[in-house]
């Protein structure tokens, strides 16, 4: 049971801070993406 | 007092946590009707005119596959089946990175510049194909969208501690509505502008509630509550005491197969990026929201059995004595106990984002059934007789026809398993053909159009796994006892069921093109592109 134990903490903690990091990121860099959705739409690019 | 009404006395929500939620739909709203300014023509509605980049990518693939329904199973599978069930978020976080990598199967379908998958269908095996394809994923994708409202509902039940059941429908059905203004009128652009922001929401309520469970409970304390109330069946899904067993777990490498390359929700995200390399990029980053989407509700499960278990009265109206009252449903258990652990505030911010997460699910999906009914079936017999402008109205009113649809499956469907077990055998309708389909029409040159037919029927067969279905046909059909219904109902689970079906579909996939070649006549209107 040891094994799985340790695995499911390893499997929470690193996929929880992955998360959070990307959330981070995605936030940021998804609004300059905004843009680029909406001038394609314009026919800028 | 009832068990259950007592069980939905202690939430700490107030006018302050409405107030709340009622800020971010307006938002919402109001994000999705300025986007219908920008909607010219039918790529526009379907897939944003292709022209989404890899951050909004992420955030739209993570708005639409993390929805309230997937917190709601997931919650549910975590308190039945403890850490065990983290196995489900590993298989899908291998197997999503695995398809970003390699680009199996989104990235030649791609290369085909469809809308759907059943478009795919046509071109490579022909407009019968197609048509059948369409009809397949559409009632299988409405029959397993037809639990989302139900269990929206029974989340905000449970967090808010709402009893009024006319005042609940009328949640329910605002809601729905909202949900259908803006998808209806802006389509896909809304639908993406508006998961943006159901992203931001949704990420950091869920991050929130997690740590403030972890600060109230004790993250030594919840671990070491499971070893005592579950033992090692909490921990190993291999071992047959778990809820899961290795034919489980098998079936889940499947479905996270299915749930990123197969599911027209997700390939829809595929299909709508700028370029092949960002559709690998997005494939693999999302594979932490595939991973992500299960892990935390399976915590949250888990803290709300640990929660539920160290309260008597709770214990009580969960697990009653047998024979002497009926438990409460465990769906109920996560937002019961979410309602009793946040404060005043948070309880809100969680809710709007949970929220967040039924619209941005319910719109995607809307989206997605509605333009496989216009694009496969409506257009391949209507011919090229309609216009732009018809195409993106036909799309409209079938969103609405599937909202009326899922109101009256959510009520009216008797759900005899777990949700998740529900959601996965009502996918596998589709998606067990659609892997045949898929895999060897993209992959394989000599794959037949007469083999796909059979493929699809066969695939279809994976609806047995679903319990009520088992009852329809052994007890009610074949007239058998409910001592023999029950006992094959228990040998007929939805993994074995949904495994059989891959089996067959393959095979008849394989056979169904050896024995019966396209003649030039027969094969679908263009030329095969290898992957």
């Amino acid at each position: 049971m040891g094994f799985w134990i340790v695995l499911w903490k390893l499997v929470f903690v690193f996929g929880v801070g992955a998360f959070g990091l990307m959330a981070l990121w995605v936030t940021v860099q998804g609004a300059r993406d905004i843009k680029f959705l909406l001038d394609t739409l314009r026919g800028e690019h | 007092m009832e068990p259950f009404s007592e069980a939905l006395q202690g939430t700490q929500f107030t006018g302050l946590d409405w107030g709340i939620v009622a800020l971010y739909l307006v938002l919402s709203v109001a994000i999705g009707l300025i986007a219908n300014r920008y909607v010219a023509n039918m790529a526009d509605y379907v897939v944003a005119g292709r022209g989404v980049r890899t951050a909004l990518g992420i955030a739209t693939l993570t708005g639409t596959e993390l929805g309230l329904v997937t917190v709601m199973y997931s919650a549910q599978k975590g308190f039945t089946g403890g850490f065990a069930a983290f196995h489900i978020g590993l298989a899908a976080c291998v197997v999503a990175f695995f398809v970003g990598l390699t680009g199996f199967i989104i990235v030649p379908l791609r290369r085909h510049k469809v809308l759907t998958i059943p478009e795919f269908y046509g071109k490579r095996f022909g407009r019968r194909t197609q048509i059948l394809g369409g009809l397949v994923l559409a009632f299988g994708g409405i029959l397993n969208m037809g639990m989302f409202l139900k269990a929206g509902s029974m989340f905000i039940v449970g967090i808010t501690g709402l009893q009024n059941e006319a005042a609940l429908a009328i949640v329910m059905i605002v809601l729905l509505g909202l949900v259908l203004l803006y998808t209806v009128l802006g389509g896909m652009v809304s639908v993406i502008l508006t998961d943006y922001v159901q992203f931001v929401v949704l990420s950091f309520g869920l991050l929130l509630a997690t740590g403030f469970a972890i600060y109230k409970m004790g993250w030594d304390h919840i671990f070491a509550s499971m070893v005592t109330l579950k033992g090692e069946a909490g921990f190993n899904p291999l071992l047959a005491e778990s809820s899961f067993g290795g034919d489980y777990v098998a079936w889940m490498l499947f479905i996270g197969l299915v749930n990123c390359a197969l599911w027209p929700t997700s390939v829809a995200r595929a299909l709508a990026c700028a370029s092949e390399g960002i559709v690998r990029k997005q494939f693999m980053w999302a594979s932490l929201s595939y991973m992500i989407r299960n892990i935390i509700p399976y915590f949250w499960g888990i803290c709300a059995f640990v929660f539920i278990m160290e309260s008597p009265m709770l214990t009580g109206a969960f697990f009653p004595v047998a024979g002497v009252a009926e438990g409460v449903d465990t769906l109920y258990a996560m937002p019961i106990f979410l309602g009793r652990l946040l404060p005043v505030g948070l309880i809100g911010i969680i809710t709007a984002a949970m929220v967040a997460a039924f619209m941005s699910t319910h719109d995607s999906y809307l989206l997605c059934w509605s333009s496989v009914l216009t694009n496969d079936i409506v257009i391949p017999l209507a011919g090229e007789r309609l216009s732009e402008r018809t195409k993106v109205m036909i799309t409209r009113g079938f969103v609405l026809l599937i909202g009326i649809i899922i109101l009256l499956v959510s009520f009216l469907f008797p759900l005899r398993e777990d949700l998740w077990d529900y959601m996965a055998v009502t996918g596998a309708i589709y998606t067990t053909g659609a892997f045949a389909l898929l895999g060897c029409g993209l992959y394989w040159k000599r794959a037949s159009s007469t083999g796909a037919v059979l493929a699809l029927i066969t695939g279809s067969s994976a609806v047995f796994g679903l319990g009520a279905v088992q009852v329809f046909v052994l007890q009610h059909l074949l007239r058998f006892s409910q001592e023999r219904t029950e006992a094959i109902a228990g040998q007929l689970t939805g993994a074995r069921v949904g495994l059989a079906a891959i089996v067959l579909s393959t095979a008849a996939m394989v056979l169904g093109s050896l024995l019966f070649p396209d003649t030039n006549r027969t094969q679908g209107d263009e030329t095969w592109v290898s992957g």
